[in-house]
């Protein structure tokens, strides 16, 4: 049994932040666009509650550990 | 001269073989003879009419500061089970310095809403190490535990702060690994991490500031172990799910390692989302990947009283806030302050449908005893007012002491949920006992299991259903001599009677530490309870004084 394709995600580097994904992941993607349209793919870490003020992580809700999709859901 | 003989009963040996009578000869606390015994023994079981079966295995438990002060994670014996898998979800109670004991007390309230006082008054912090928490909980052991480690304990003690904010350094990721072995010695069966749960301050926990490189150091050592791994992965999504399968098959065939994820449910909008997902683990089985899907047996529903915050309120940011953050006096000024009600009525009122449901179960006062047993609609009606309304006076009138029931909120469809129950790749387990005792009972899902689905729904075999919670979870988890009736096998054994076996009501009890109170259900039809050959409970006199019960460190297979 082949595995079937499913949609396309990445585990994100330590220091990923929206920017740098589509910088490295989604080149094709208009500049103007690709940000909003990686967020809309990604609400489970988009509408995660923010991060302390003293947290280094404050503006960046992307967690080492989250899998981040690259494309909407299939059809 | 044996010790034990059970005689008379059919024998149900955990191998999915169709059920045989025969009587069960017990010596030093192994099975020495299946047959018709003849021998004397010092005690008989008399099982005429009853199942005899192995002992059942609950993977997925919170039991971790139970155990420091119940040996016997009460009640769970006299449901059948004879061993526990507690230290899930990335959370244990080692290693733990002295200086994280707080924190994870905050996690363990947030995340598995084990009270704060149960900790102060119940718990004597004697411990830092694995080791010297498996030989704390070794003391006076009724049932057998084999203890996952967790993730975020792990991080916590290694990075200390650092652990909730970034990625591992190389230092640190080998400092994480030299830790991993040094509880695996000590008797770990594995490693738990979870990719969604959240700490008191609902910031994530610190195993999700993890990245893969992280994961594969912590698997390289599971696999020179033969341990087993343990996710929690983002099981509201079915992308999100199918995602963390791959990466589990990719560490499975990486290193060697069994893996299992909990929980897999079944609602009403997500069956293509389960269906999917069986796909996947099906093709990654193929691959010769072993990743395991948990699915627990009992549909899911909450108790709640307004005393303390409850899951039902989670995406309700002003309730839950108010009832997460706020004392007993505080709660109730909310819910009389005009503004602040008109704020919760307001945000509560689109989930009328799930308000109007509720069952009133529990109140203290007299004059609200005549609504006992109503849904909230009916007693709206009956007081002339609203629902959300309705529930706060209520909590108002019983100095919110009155207890409301929200039943079959989802994984309820009998025939979807038996088919993953007998899908050879699933894995029964999630009952997630020990855990949220203030929201609802853990305890029973075996009953469950035997009662409803096999009993009264005909939807899976006694000999399938006895094999899925007793050899093969002893097979995927790597526990050695034990899920099997044979000679040579440890004698874990359960007797009942299969036209009565069942769980039992949901009640209130005031049995935790600190005064506290919890949600639990005793058990119908399950007569006697053996471990390692000795009775540790019985349906006629209860709970015996036996201290049997052994750590299991596995390889898992």
């Amino acid at each position: 049994m082949s595995l079937s394709t499913q949609r396309k995600s990445i585990y994100p580097l330590a220091e990923d932040d929206w920017n740098s994904i589509v910088a490295r992941e989604l080149s094709n993607l208009a500049p103007e666009d690709a940000v909003g349209q990686l967020q809309s793919w990604n609400l489970h870490v988009f509408m995660r509650p923010a991060a302390p003020k003293d947290s280094p992580r404050v503006g960046n809700p992307i967690l080492p550990g989250d899998i981040i999709f690259l494309e909407a859901p299939l059809t | 001269m044996l010790d034990l003989i059970i005689k008379n009963g059919t024998v149900i040996d955990g191998s999915g073989m169709p059920g045989y009578r025969a009587d069960l000869g017990i010596k030093d606390g192994r099975i020495v003879k299946i047959g018709r015994v003849a021998e004397e023994a010092l005690e008989i079981v008399d099982a005429t009419g009853k199942i005899v079966s192995p002992g059942f295995i609950d993977p997925h438990t919170h039991f971790d500061a139970q155990l420091l002060w119940d040996g016997c994670a009460k009640p769970v014996i006299e449901h059948g089970v004879t061993t526990i898998v507690p230290g899930n979800c990335s959370l244990s109670l080692a290693p733990l310095k002295a200086e994280h004991r707080m924190k994870l007390v905050g996690m363990f309230n947030q995340i598995e809403e084990m009270p704060y006082k149960a900790f102060e008054e119940g718990v004597e912090w004697n411990w830092e190490t694995f080791d010297e928490f498996i030989t704390r909980i070794k003391k006076g052991l009724m049932i057998n535990v084999a203890p996952l480690v967790g993730h975020s304990v792990l991080r916590l003690w290694v990075m200390g702060n650092a652990s909730m904010q970034r990625v591992a350094t190389d230092a640190e990721l080998v400092e994480l690994q030299k830790l991993l072995s040094e509880c695996l010695d000590a008797g770990a069966i594995g490693l738990s991490t979870s990719f969604v749960d959240m700490d008191e301050t609902l910031q994530p926990v610190p195993s999700r500031y993890a990245d893969m490189r992280e994961l594969q150091a912590l698997s390289e050592v599971l696999g020179e172990y033969g341990r087993i791994l343990q996710i929690v992965p983002e099981f509201y999504d079915a992308d999100l799910t199918i995602a963390r399968i791959d990466q589990l098959a990719d560490l499975s065939l990486s290193y060697g390692i069994t893996t299992t994820f909990s929980p897999l449910f079944v609602n009403g909008d997500n069956l293509e989302g389960v269906n999917r997902t069986m796909t996947r683990v099906e093709e990654q089985a193929a691959r010769g990947a072993r990743v395991w899907p948990q699915v627990q047996t009992r549909p899911i529903d909450i108790s709640f009283s307004f005393e303390v915050s409850s899951l039902l309120f989670f995406r309700l940011r002003t309730w839950y806030s108010i009832l997460r953050f706020s004392n007993h006096e505080e709660v109730m000024a909310a819910f009389k302050d005009p503004d602040t009600r008109k704020a919760l009525i307001a945000e509560a009122t689109p989930m009328n449908p799930v308000w109007g449901s509720l069952i009133l179960r529990q109140v203290k006062s007299e004059e609200n005893q005549k609504y006992l047993g109503l849904s909230l609609s009916e007693i709206a009606e009956a007081r002339g007012d609203g629902l959300v309304e309705t529930m706060m006076d209520l909590s108002i009138e019983e100095e919110l002491q009155a207890h409301f029931l929200s039943a079959n909120l989802g994984h309820n469809n009998d025939t979807k949920v038996a088919e993953l129950l007998n899908h050879p790749n699933v894995h029964i387990g999630a009952s997630d006992g020990g855990a949220h005792i203030l929201s609802f009972s853990t305890y029973g899902d075996t009953g469950y299991l035997l009662g409803h689905f096999v009993r009264d729904k005909r939807l899976l075999t006694l000999e399938q259903a006895i094999k899925k919670v007793t050899s093969d979870t002893a097979k995927i988890w790597g526990i050695a001599d034990r899920g099997l009736l044979q000679t040579g096998y440890i004698a874990d054994i359960t007797v009942f009677d299969p036209k009565t076996v069942d769980r039992g009501d949901e009640y209130f009890v005031n049995d935790v530490p600190g005064d506290g109170f919890r949600y639990v259900r005793d058990a119908n039809g399950v007569e006697c309870v053996l471990i390692h050959g000795e009775i540790a409970f019985s349906a006629n006199s209860g709970y015996t004084d036996s201290a049997k019960g052994q750590i299991l460190s596995g390889q898992a297979s």
